[in-house]
Order: C-alpha cells, then structure tokens, then sequence
C-alpha cells in the first residue's frame, strides 16, 4: 500500500468512501495524500468543513492518526530515514500536530498483544486417572464374583424350580458346543482389542473410559443379580453345591472363578444364579463398540469381522440355552445405551457443565465422569504409535520466543 | 426566503441521499430530534437535515430472532400420530398380556423366585390399592397441568412418544421371557387354551379398567418385567416435574412422595420382583433424560459425533421434534381461551427488546 503522503485526490477519495466517510470525498476532492495528513482539529470549527462534519471532524481524525500510526511502523521497518522523511515533509503547518501525534499517539494508542502462554495439550495423558478407573473396574470384577457366589446359595433347585418358559429356548433346541464359540469368540475380541489398545496414541483416557464403562456395567449387574435370583435355564447345568456358610470354600471359590476369568471354558464357573443380566453379552457387545469406535473408518473389513464374531457369541449363548432371552436382551440394551450416553457427553463439551438443559448430568455417576474426562477437550483423535517408542522430550515441543524478550 | 430555498435543498439533498440510504426512511423515526439542528444556520440547516438520515455505508444489520411462535410450532397432527403410536402400544401390551398368560407356570410347578425385597418384608395387603391410586392420582394431576400449559402439543407428542415406547420394550421383555408369580397370594384367572373369543373380551376388559386392578380388570398374570405400574408413576412425575415452575419445590416434592411410595407399595405388596421395578425405574428415567437431552441441547442436532442417534426410533425424534428449535418454556395459559390471552405467570421469562410478537 502506497504510503499516504503519496496518495492522490482519487485515492483519497476511494480512501474515504472505504471508511464510511463519504460525506467528506466533496470537500476533500482537491486534497491529496500529503493534505489529508496536514488537517487538524481546527481545520474543522471553520467552513467548509464545520458544515459536513458532525463530530467536528474527531472520527475523520482519528482514522487519520490509525493512517499514520500504520505507516510510521512501516516506515520504521523500511528503515528510519524514511520516516523522517515524512515527518519533515510534511513541514510547519500540520508537522508539529503530527510529530506530537505519531510519537504520543503511538504510545497511547499501543496495543498489548498478549502472548498466550504455551497451550497444555488437549489430551493430557493423566495415567493416575486410568489407574483409578482400573482399580474400579477391578472392585466391580471382584464384587461380582463374590455376589455370585452369594447368589448360588439361594438358586433354587432344578426340581423345585424348572426353567422358565422361554421363547427362544421353544424354537431353538439346546445345541452343546455353543457355549464354548461364545466364550472362545469373548477371548478373541478382547485380545484384539487388547492389540488395538496398546497401538492406540492415547491410551490413557480410552482405557479410562474402558475400566469405567466395564466397571460401572458389571455393578449393575451385581445389584440385578442379587435383588431377584432367576432358575436356571436349562436342565443340562451341573451346578456345583451349596456351601452353606463355609466361608472358606466359598472364599476358594471366588478365587478360582477370578483366576479363571469368570469362564467355563477355563472350567472355573460352576456357579449358577448369575442370570440377569448376561456379562457375556455385556463384554462381547463393550469390546466390539470400543473396537469400532477407536479403530479407523475405512477398516470396514476389521469391523465386520469384530461385529460377526459379537453376533455369533450373542447368539450361541441362547442356542446354549445358558442365559435367558431377556438377559441377552437387557445386557445388550444397557451395554448400548451407557456406551452411547458417555461417550456422547465425553465429546460434546456443552454436556460437561450441569445446567436445566443437560439432563445426562442427573445420572449418578456424573461427578466421576466429570473427574475423567473434565480435561480432556474435544473427540479423541484416533491416532496411532508404536507402544514402546522412546522420544526426545525436547522434541516434543516447540518452543516460539517472545518477540521482545 | 429561507423556507423556499431550504425546501429545494432538501429535496436535492434528499434524492442524493435515496442513492446512498439502503433501508429506507422507515427505519429511523420521523420525530428523533436532530442533533444540532438549532445551531446551525440556513444551510446548516440543511446539513443537519442530511446528517440525520445519513447512514454510513458499513452498517451492521441487527437481525431481530424470529418471534417464539415460529421457533415452538404446535402441530397438532404430530400430536395425534404420537397418541394413536402410544395407543396401538398399550392395546398391544393388552394382547401380550394375555398371550403370556396362558404360558405362566403354575403357582405350584414353579414356586415364586427368590427376592431380597420379599425375604424382608412380608406382604402387606392393601398396599397395591395405594399404589394404584397414587397412579391415578398423579395421571390426574398431570392432565390437569397439561391442560394449563401453553404448548400443549409439543409436551403432549413427548409423553405419547415416550409411553408408547416404553409400553413396546415392555412387551418385548414380557413375552420373551415369562416369569412366575410372585406371591402365592396372587389369583390368576383361568387359562383359556385357544378361546379367541373369550381372550378378545378379556383385552377389552383389561383396557377399558386401564390396566388397574383396583377396578377388578387385571386378572391375568405374566407381565411381570417390567413393571409397568413404575413406569407410570415414573414418567409421570418426571414430566411434572420437568414442565412445572423450578420454584414449585413443595409442588415437586408431593408428588416425589407420591411416585416413590407408590413404587414401595409396589414391593410390599409383593407384586412384582424387585428386579421388575429397578428395570422399569432405569429404562423409563434413561429414556426421559436421552430424548429431553436431544431435543434440548441444540448443539448436538446435526452433529456428526451424536451417539444419541444410535437408537432406532432416531427417524421418529426427527419427525417429531424438527421444527422445535428450542426448549420448550414454561408458560401456562388457561386451557379454553385462544392463545392470544396467555397470562404470564411466576416462570422465569425474559421479554424480548421489542414488542413480543408471540402474544
């Protein structure tokens, strides 16, 4: 941009109607660059000009000292000379105005940009958090094997109680080695989820949200299982005897069953009483949406294949006539429901505050979602890593100067 | 002299200024004085004429929000697909009712389940009656309420929504599953084995009695998960709650009261399993806070990371509640008259700068 001591009557014209000063561009048709930077106050209390302007020319001043403020810099930059080139050109009627004007005005009208300070990132790792969420997770696991074994004790005995009438079990007749699909299916998905995890870059907070998610569904299912105790479905179980007080077997048992995983493939559960509602499902359904959801898009092979080998545990737990349909059915559903509840309040941050509108902040484990997840800004991109690479911290971040230190 | 000479500027200045001026002479008011029209002369006259007309070309338009009736349409059509979903709903309930009926085991093949509620709490006899007319009593109290409320419509299409949804799960877990009595107390009618006829009747029995068994229509057995009397209490008082005055609270907590003791009564009276009325508690509050949460929170309708969409009845959200923009407001107006003469009442409201064009 030319600097204004340069400009002609047109420019200053076209100057003037860019800055919604149009009333001036008549008067000022006979003035040029050099001109415009001489007018002062005075210049507007006398006719002409005292009868366009209604502010006495204070706003036409100013934008005039921002001209000149603007190219004083630029001066200054091009180099010194050039400024008081200006500065004496402009010579002894409008000079002094504007010498007191670019070197007072400057300073006044001086702008702090403040330099923000080194921004934390958006994901910080916080593996204290994880490590809290895992041993919730744990208590859930542990909480519920004993609530197991407690339950045991009071499922009533297949002679007295035969299973319930159950739809799925009417058409479809018990198939033997179903149960060992599902569970060999379960042990697949969570190895592969497993492998994802380790490869994930944020480990930290989706495995925060993995330990919570699972803690949180395996305690429903504690109070579920405990509060009504449902026969069981199918003939065909051996259930291991009742106890009847002995705290120690019991304890041995609990401690077999979490050795085992909770399986009966690794022939740790012969417990029976956990019907409602199916941690199988729950488990099979929770890794196949955390599989999905932190795996690239475009792996559709990867996400059909997850999702055939859920579909086909899910459903060879009820051709094993091992659950009801309606444990399958609310575990499911629960499953579903609070992965989508908390992963839609963990990216939308107008969910993370309570208000009248936001009605996800009633549910009672929203404080401890707040406590994970109130750092954690925006949707966690899905970015990968090799687990065990070593980086330079220095490398890590970028450090700009300040421009005046 | 002067008053030819101003006239003639004025209207130079005035076919000047009709090139420059973009909203026209309407926008600005006719008598606003002019600032500095006395100190000026003759021609200053006329400047100060022009000076308050002026309007410098970067003005900033202010665009006024669209009046509240443009943003809360009421619909009523919509109103009435909700009501015949909710309808169709219950009257299926009524039919699943009575097909699970006939698969009930007996009392004496298949003893009550255990329960924890029950091993320590005896039964008490009357207690299901004041479960029942704590229902009524809150249904009654919720008509009337939605009678008061100004948009009635939108509120209206949520609670058929939301009931008849519920009502759809219900018969889905009913009838996969059947579970036995829960008390040996309880007289079931007799099975009837392929009667079509006499199982017609009965479903119209159950629904003109409205599903209750203090008006003697509720003999059947087999609709244990979920409980569908907690789900009534339930909804309706979370939708008391939800479109009545936050400064209510006495209002609120009467009707807390009569919810949960309903929902106790429900247990004592060893009607249902304990695990029927913690489902029914959970699905019915999980689904009220999700579907209030979309329709509320407008940041996340079109957004792409919105889980909430995951459900299927998504589509239907969509239909019902497209062209509700924002919360819906807690007016009341009285139910007969036209919607011009809302009164206002006691709900925190904020008027609009200008004239409020709703009313």
């Amino acid at each position: 941009m030319k600097k204004v001591a340069q400009w002609s009557t047109e420019e200053v014209s076209q100057w003037l109607t860019e800055e919604g000063m149009p009333e001036y561009s008549e008067s000022f048709q006979h003035l040029n660059g050099q001109d415009l930077l001489k007018l002062t106050k005075a210049d507007f209390q006398s006719p002409p000009l005292s009868l366009v302007t209604s502010d006495g020319g204070r706003q036409l001043l100013d934008k005039i000292e921002t001209l000149r403020i603007e190219h004083h810099i630029e001066a200054h930059k091009n180099g010194h000379a050039n400024g008081h080139a200006i500065v004496a050109a402009d010579g002894d009627g409008g000079g002094k105005a504007k010498r007191n004007g670019v070197l007072n005005g400057f300073r006044k009208d001086a702008v702090q940009i403040p330099i923000p300070e080194p921004e934390r990132s958006p994901y910080p790792v916080e593996w204290g958090k994880t490590a809290i969420a895992f041993l919730y997770a744990v208590c859930c696991f542990v909480f519920t094997t004993v609530m197991i074994s407690v339950v045991h004790e009071r499922v009533p005995s297949m002679e007295t109680d035969p299973p319930l009438p159950d739809k799925f079990f009417d058409i479809f007749d018990r198939v033997e080695w179903a149960f060992s699909i599902c569970e060999i299916n379960g042990m697949l998905l969570v190895a592969l989820w497993l492998l994802q995890w380790t490869l994930l870059k944020y480990k930290s907070i989706v495995g925060r949200r993995f330990f919570f998610i699972v803690g949180t569904l395996y305690l429903y299912r504690c109070i579920t299982m405990y509060i009504t105790t449902l026969p069981v479905p199918g003939r065909h179980f051996k259930c291991a005897p009742k106890l009847f007080g002995d705290w120690e077997a019991q304890m041995r048992r609990v401690l077999k069953m979490i050795a085992g995983g909770g399986l009966s493939i690794t022939g740790s559960h012969h417990m029976c009483g956990d019907y409602l509602y199916s941690g199988h499902t729950v488990m099979l359904t929770l890794t196949y949406l955390f599989i999905k959801e932190y795996s690239p898009k475009r792996f559709w092979c990867y996400h059909w294949f997850c999702w055939i080998l859920s579909a086909v545990g899910i459903v060879c737990i009820l051709l094993a006539h091992d659950h009801y349909t309606v444990d399958v059915v609310v575990a499911y559903y629960i499953t579903t429901r609070l992965f989508w509840w908390y992963h839609t309040m963990a990216n939308q941050q107008a969910l993370k505050e309570t208000s009248q509108s936001n009605f996800f902040s009633r549910v009672w484990w929203y404080r401890f979602f707040q406590y994970f997840e109130q750092n954690v800004q925006g949707i966690v991109p899905r970015n990968y890593e090799l687990p065990f690479s070593w980086r330079p911290p220095r490398w890590s971040q970028t450090k700009y100067t300040r421009i005046d230190t | 002299m002067a008053s030819p000479e101003l006239l003639v500027e004025r209207d130079s200045a005035d076919t000047r200024l009709d090139m420059r001026v973009e909203e026209g002479h309407g926008e600005l008011p006719n008598g606003a004085p002019c600032a500095g029209h006395g100190a000026a002369g003759e021609d200053g006259g006329k400047r100060s004429h022009r000076k308050c007309i002026r309007k410098p070309r970067d003005y900033i338009k202010i665009s006024v929000p669209d009046g509240r009736s443009s943003q809360l349409p009421l619909e009523w059509w919509k109103t009435g697909i909700a009501f015949v979903y909710a309808v169709f709903n219950l009257v299926l309930t009524t039919v699943m009712i009575t097909v699970v009926h006939e698969r009930v085991p007996d009392k004496e093949e298949n003893p009550p389940l255990p329960d924890k509620f029950f091993d320590y709490i005896d039964r008490v006899k009357w207690a299901f009656s004041v479960t029942e007319i704590n229902g009524m009593v809150l249904v009654g109290i919720w008509f009337v309420q939605w009678l008061f409320l100004r948009y009635k419509a939108i509120v209206g299409r949520r609670y058929f929504f939301l009931m008849g949804t519920l009502y759809l799960y219900r018969c889905i877990t009913m009838y996969i599953t059947t579970l036995p009595v829960p008390g040996m107390h309880m007289t079931c009618a007799p099975k009837l084995y392929g009667d079509s006829q006499a199982k017609v009747h009965r479903i119209l029995q159950l629904i003109s009695g409205g599903g209750l068994s203090i008006t003697g229509s509720h003999l059947m057995c087999g609709d244990f998960l979920y409980s569908g009397h907690t789900v009534m209490l339930t909804l309706t008082y979370l939708f008391i709650k939800e479109y009545s005055p936050r400064s209510f609270w006495w209002y609120h907590l009467m009707c807390w009261l009569l919810s949960a003791v309903g929902v106790v009564c429900i247990l004592v009276a060893h009607e249902h399993y304990s695990v029927d009325v913690v489902v029914a508690y959970f699905i019915t509050s999980r689904l009220f806070w999700w579907y209030h949460t979309m329709a509320n929170v407008q940041t996340l309708r079109g957004c792409p990371n919105n889980y909430l969409t995951n459900t299927w009845w998504n589509p239907v959200f969509n239909f019902f509640e497209r062209n509700v923009q924002t919360q819906v407001p807690c007016v009341f107006c009285w139910p007969i008259t036209w919607p011009p003469a809302c009164f206002k009442n006691s709900c925190k409201k904020y008027s609009m700068v200008q004239s409020i064009r709703e009313e």
